[in-house]
């Protein structure tokens, strides 16, 4: 658990990050949003002290951040940044390997963490160990960030925009991959992100940030169906905030089950979300649809009106 | 020839190859008469023999790595020093001091110095040291000042302590672009160690200022054709030494 009690940040004479409250629960994903320069990347590198706060305190698990050794503390901290950082004169093992040298674990131990975090993450061991951080792709190099990230098995990980600079589709894949991760092992995660779709898709929790200042926070429906003000709701994507929501919520929440009626033609899988529920009813000039599960069985139908949530009088 | 030998050769072929012609020339170079004889008819004596060559060189080669490591122990150190945050200050200061004296002909060193340290190898030593400094200052901080900012920002993030940093990221980082600097400030210091000679540090100078004195053409071209092979020796060895750490990680 991360815990942030009235937590300045000043520069000289600059404020980064002025007075914000904020309370990470044990497991939980939470995404930071907000324009460049709002003190989000400010606020999590203080978290693990690579920038000391000025005012307030940081606590995890209860512990203020200032008790630990800087380099215990970050020992025991996931990190993993956009670049990658990757030590470029060291092959993928030995840099996925670093924190357990660093905490001096039996190299037999290192050995058998490395390859279980490669496969973890894709990289089979005899193809990628030996590869030197120049020779992998962009979404591949970001895959040994993170696997060096999780090595001694932290509660906590900090990501500073880590997919920022990868192509959409590998973007994609690596949001879905650590969805899957998080599923399994309940990280309590701080994501820093300017890409609202990706917050929206990964995040527990949604603290938005402006002008070192925490605008709004909570449960990321909650924040795109009532926006504190004009500033979330352009965040948030302005009057495509619908979109998002659509996205957030799957055809089976909202389906009815099948009716007498004849069965639409067009149809659509129980697990897709309601925006591509919509896509398909646009492509099909549909405005009902069969909602089928993985064996093509019929499950249930969608309509238009149910499907936007249309209140019966309406 | 086991592999390793053999790989080993080839690696290092060409260093090998210069290293021998300077033996065989430092040893043999009597077997030359014939031509140095052609060279200078009118001289009594065509081949110096005031001291062995072998011995010359050897003093040559103690002034310029007596030079050189403490060049490089101050350079790096320096460079090291001023990229630190501690020392971050002092980064121009250095950086100007090591262009002085590069800008201070080693000769007018010599000449300041002589009256300090007396006549003999020091004041050659502190002349070689300042002029060898610049190269050596120059790349340690280019290369420590072209890591990425990423990888420091991953190390620290990581847990490493300040020192762990320096010596498992940056040193190793910056290696190829210190040792190239350290190439350039060995080669020169190569040739400038001659001019010892002028102030008593008997070395491979010796025959070229005994040349220059006695009008003996001969002279000069048998110290300047050993001070050559050395430097091409040494040159063509740092250029495997750099090739090899090239192949390892860029």
């Amino acid at each position: 658990m991360i815990e942030l009690f009235d937590v300045t940040k000043r520069f000289g004479s600059e404020t980064a990050v002025d007075g914000i409250s904020l309370r990470v629960e044990r497991g939980e994903l939470c995404a930071l949003v907000g324009t460049s320069g709002c003190g989000k990347s400010t606020t999590l590198r203080m978290i693990n002290r690579l920038i000391e706060h000025s005012a307030g305190e940081i606590h995890l698990d209860g512990q203020p951040v200032r008790n630990f050794d800087e380099q215990a503390l970050r020992r025991r901290i996931g990190y993993v940044i956009q670049s990658t950082g990757l030590f470029p004169h060291w092959p993928v093992a030995r840099n996925i390997g670093l924190v357990p040298r660093l905490l001096k674990w039996p190299r037999a131990r290192i050995q058998m963490r490395v390859e279980e975090l490669m496969s973890l993450l894709g990289l089979p061991m005899a193809s990628f160990a030996d590869k030197y951080p120049h020779q992998l792709s962009g979404g591949q190099a970001q895959r040994v960030g993170v696997a060096r990230a999780l090595a001694a098995d932290p509660d906590i990980l900090l990501m500073d925009e880590p997919f920022g600079a990868l192509d959409p589709i590998t973007r994609d894949t690596l949001q879905e991959e650590l969805r899957d991760l998080q599923s399994r092992l309940h990280k309590t995660i701080v994501f820093v992100t300017h890409d609202m779709d990706e917050a929206l898709r990964l995040a527990d929790r949604l603290v938005v940030m402006d002008a070192g200042r925490i605008v709004q926070q909570g449960a990321p429906l909650d924040l795109l169906r009532d926006p504190a003000d004009d500033f979330v709701a352009s965040l948030l994507g302005g009057d495509d905030r619908g979109f998002k929501e659509a996205a957030l919520t799957r055809v089976e929440e909202r389906m009815l089950p099948l009716s007498p009626r004849l069965i639409a033609r067009a149809r659509v899988h129980r697990e897709a979300t309601l925006r591509q529920a919509l896509a398909v009813m646009f492509r099909e000039h549909a405005d009902r649809l069969t909602v089928i599960d993985d064996e093509d069985m019929p499950v249930g139908e969608l309509s238009l009106r149910r499907l936007v949530g249309a209140r019966p009088h309406e | 020839m086991t592999p390793g030998l053999a790989a080993g050769l080839r690696r290092w072929g060409v260093p090998l190859v210069w290293l021998g012609l300077l033996l065989l020339a430092s040893l043999g170079m009597a077997e030359l008469e014939a031509v140095f004889r052609w060279l200078e008819p009118d001289s009594r004596e065509v081949i110096y023999r005031r001291t062995e060559f072998l011995t010359l060189l050897g003093r040559h080669l103690l002034v310029v790595g007596v030079a050189s490591l403490l060049a490089i122990v101050a350079g790096v150190g320096a460079a090291v020093l001023v990229t630190r945050p501690f020392g971050r200050d002092f980064l121009p200061l250095v950086a100007q001091f090591a262009s002085m004296g590069q800008t201070f002909p080693p000769v007018a060193v010599l000449a300041l110095a002589v009256p300090v340290l007396g006549f003999g190898t020091l004041p050659i030593i502190v002349a070689l040291l300042l002029y060898g400094l610049l190269p050596i200052v120059r790349n340690s901080l280019a290369g420590l000042q072209g890591i990425d900012p990423a990888v420091h920002e991953a190390a620290r993030g990581m847990g490493m302590s300040r020192g762990q940093v320096l010596r498992q990221v940056e040193l190793p980082l910056a290696a190829p672009v210190i040792l190239a600097g350290v190439r350039t400030s060995v080669t020169i210091n190569i040739a400038t160690a001659a001019l010892g000679a002028t102030v008593g540090a008997s070395n491979l100078g010796d025959p070229i200022i005994s040349g220059i004195v006695n009008g003996n053409t001969a002279y000069i071209v048998q110290g300047a054709l050993l001070i050559g092979l050395l430097a091409l020796t040494v040159d063509s060895a740092f250029e495997r030494l750099l090739g090899w750490r090239r192949i390892r990680f860029r």
